[in-house]
């Protein structure tokens, strides 16, 4: 079974009367142990979507249809309670921004008991030893539970914020780019961490970033998101590889790399639609090379090209996207 | 090496700030933060100079010291032999003409007052640079053009939420072109925008080095950009320089093992790849209290005698390929 299963996630927020279509149609599965990087720019739609599965949505946010399954459960239907009882146990979220997800003026160790006690019938104490227990895991000093935001660096405040998303045993983590404002060499210990601790628990993950070169090199599947659809979705090497929509190829081709021989460039001319008033047909066809007439009436299906190579575009797997 | 060919000399600049902690620090020694220590480099005309390092190495202090936005407590900085350290106020004014700053964060430094006229437009009527509002308008016009806002007309009418990031960040080169400078330093000019429309702005301001005559300093913690917007570059490690050369020659074959590691752990956009990452231990320490000898030490693969006795020099290890280690 899956740990998470998203079928036909549709997410609007409304600016007054106006539905702008943040989230439409997004389908996928992810499974024990599996890491899925889901890639886009801002504004595409992959934050909500993470918003979406854990219900914290802004109150103008709405999850109009569609269905998520996190191991077997419904959380659609769920009522705000329930819901609230599941976040941490079942599924967390780790922030990008580890710097404002603390309480500045509490000690860290107290933030991360108390969200535990509040799950768990559990003593102060025993709360406190599992926490201690975590931070050697993570590679912090247990002593520094007693530790202020504020004395922590940004690596070592996402090594805590990691801790934290464990405390309660989830089974799913959702990582909402959890190293971007991080070093290189920083972002590497957190990943490697990231990605032992997700053996060890049989965590599946949702991993959130903009930056492809981290997909690459940290995720087995990948989903590209543009203009809130899932535009192709795979494994890494299938998407990066054997790219099926013309988007994933221009933005493939526009990330710099320090290996291999110098190229130009791509860039995509153009920017994305505004999501209140989406072009009609493909969403991407103003900004594609290949769009042809039936792009700009007709709305292409997301359809698996090839076994578990998934891509919504009416020309895919005719297109000579070399790479 | 003949000093007119160097656009900018840096000679020995240092920034210490000071920090004041508790009572006690009235009778204790005097600390200092060595934001920027002792760095000594040149840029030649019509280069694009890199400078990467991870946050906090100095590298955006560095930048504006250059440009006294922020004193220096030592050492010099020749703009085309002139020294920038000892002008006067006037004199620095004239000098900010022919050396522009861009920052990173475009949302943040339009005001959203102003239509793009007036922000493009300003610095040319405040330094009286212009004869009448309609050689101004004129002037105006033509940077949009070539900054590719067109219709230009358009554009000028516009004010900063009526464009997107990237469109934004041209407005920023386009104010800083119009006056017409010889070196352009960009803090992180792209790091803001999405990958896609990242690029465009980084072809922009190569076209326009050449268009305009420029020489270009970049500001980046991204070494992959790096390779593409800059032909030498400037490794910083805690204030210093730790390698500086050739941009391909660097990042192909590294010697400083600082600079080993961060080439090393940079992602690529490529499953395939194989990496062998170089894991430094423990993390950047403050540049408060410095470790003694070489800074890099404490945390270096190749740690070897003599490495803690003293601070290593920058040497020459092949043509024009600094680095300043002991091994």
């Amino acid at each position: 079974m899956h740990v998470l299963k998203v079928d036909d996630l549709t997410t609007h927020y409304y600016l007054g009367n106006r539905p702008v279509r943040a989230v439409e149609n997004v389908s996928f599965t992810i499974d024990k142990q599996e890491t899925l990087g889901v890639a886009g720019e801002s504004g595409c739609g992959k934050t909500t979507t993470a918003y979406s599965i854990m219900r914290i949505l802004p109150a103008n946010g709405e999850i109009i249809h569609g269905s998520v399954r996190l191991d077997g459960e419904e959380l659609t239907t769920k009522t705000e309670e329930e819901m609230r009882q599941l976040r941490w146990r079942s599924a967390s979220i780790v922030f990008q921004y580890a710097m404002n997800a603390f309480n500045p003026v509490l000690r860290i160790g107290e933030q991360i008991v108390e969200v535990m006690m509040e799950k768990f019938e559990v003593t102060k104490e025993e709360a406190v030893n599992v926490v201690a227990g975590l931070f050697d895991e993570v590679g912090l000093e247990p002593s520094r539970l007693r530790d202020y935001p504020h004395e922590f660096s940004g690596g070592m405040l996402q090594r805590a914020i990691i801790a934290q998303a464990l405390s309660c045993d989830p089974k799913l983590i959702i990582a909402d780019e959890p190293v971007t404002a991080l070093d290189v060499i920083v972002q590497n210990k957190i990943l490697d961490l990231l990605r032992s601790l997700q053996k060890k628990y049989d965590l599946g993950v949702l991993f959130i970033t903009h930056d492809l070169s981290v997909v690459a090199e940290n995720c087995e599947s990948t989903a590209i998101m543009y203009a809130g659809n899932i535009v192709e979705k795979g494994s890494t090497s299938d998407v990066f590889k054997r790219r099926l929509h013309p988007y994933t190829h221009k933005l493939v081709g526009a990330f710099p790399s320090i290996t291999g021989p110098k190229k130009r460039l791509e860039f995509i001319p153009g920017t994305p639609p505004n999501l209140l008033n989406p072009p009609p047909g493909c969403k991407f066809h103003p900004r594609c090379p290949f769009a042809e007439d039936i792009c700009k009436t007709s709305e292409p299906e997301y359809l698996e090209i090839n076994p578990g190579h998934f891509a919504k575009c009416h020309f895919a797997g005719q297109l000579e996207l070399e790479g | 090496m003949s000093i007119t060919k160097n656009i900018l000399e840096v000679d020995e600049l240092q920034k210490w700030f000071p920090v004041r902690s508790g009572v006690f620090s009235l009778f204790g020694e005097k600390r200092f933060v060595k934001a920027v220590d002792k760095v000594t480099f040149s840029i030649e005309e019509g280069d694009s100079l890199c400078i990467v390092g991870e946050s906090g190495c100095g590298k955006t202090t560095l930048a504006r010291t250059i440009l006294r936005l922020i004193e220096p407590t030592g050492g010099k900085a020749l703009f085309r032999g002139q020294d920038i350290t000892n002008m006067n106020r006037e004199e620095l004014q004239q000098m900010r003409l022919r050396m522009q700053l861009i920052f990173q964060n475009p949302f943040e430094v339009l005001d959203p007052r102003l239509p793009v006229r007036t922000l493009v437009g300003e610095a040319l009527a405040i330094h009286n640079l212009v004869e009448d509002e309609d050689e101004l308008e004129k002037r105006v016009l033509s940077v949009l053009e070539d900054v590719r806002l067109v219709p230009a007309e358009d554009f000028a009418r516009r004010y900063t939420h009526e464009l997107s990031g990237g469109q934004l960040q041209r407005v920023c080169i386009a104010r800083s072109l119009i006056l017409r400078p010889h070196l352009v330093i960009a803090d992180e000019p792209v790091s803001m925008l999405d990958a896609s429309i990242r690029t465009e702005v980084m072809n922009l301001m190569e076209d326009l080095k050449n268009e305009y005559g420029l020489t270009y300093i970049f500001i980046t913690h991204d070494l992959a950009q790096a390779r593409y917007i800059g032909n030498q570059i400037i490794v910083m490690y805690l204030g210093r320089i730790a390698e500086m050369g050739p941009m391909e020659e660097v990042i192909q074959n590294p010697v400083h093992p600082y600079t080993k590691a961060l080439v090393s752990n940079v992602p690529i956009p490529d499953p395939d790849e194989e990496r062998h990452r170089i894991m430094l231990p423990g993390e950047t320490p403050t540049p408060i209290d410095l470790p003694p000898g070489c800074r890099f030490q404490p945390r270096c693969q190749e740690y070897g005698e003599g490495c803690q006795r003293e601070e290593p020099e920058l040497r020459e290890v092949a043509p024009g390929h600094f680095v300043s280690c002991w091994r």
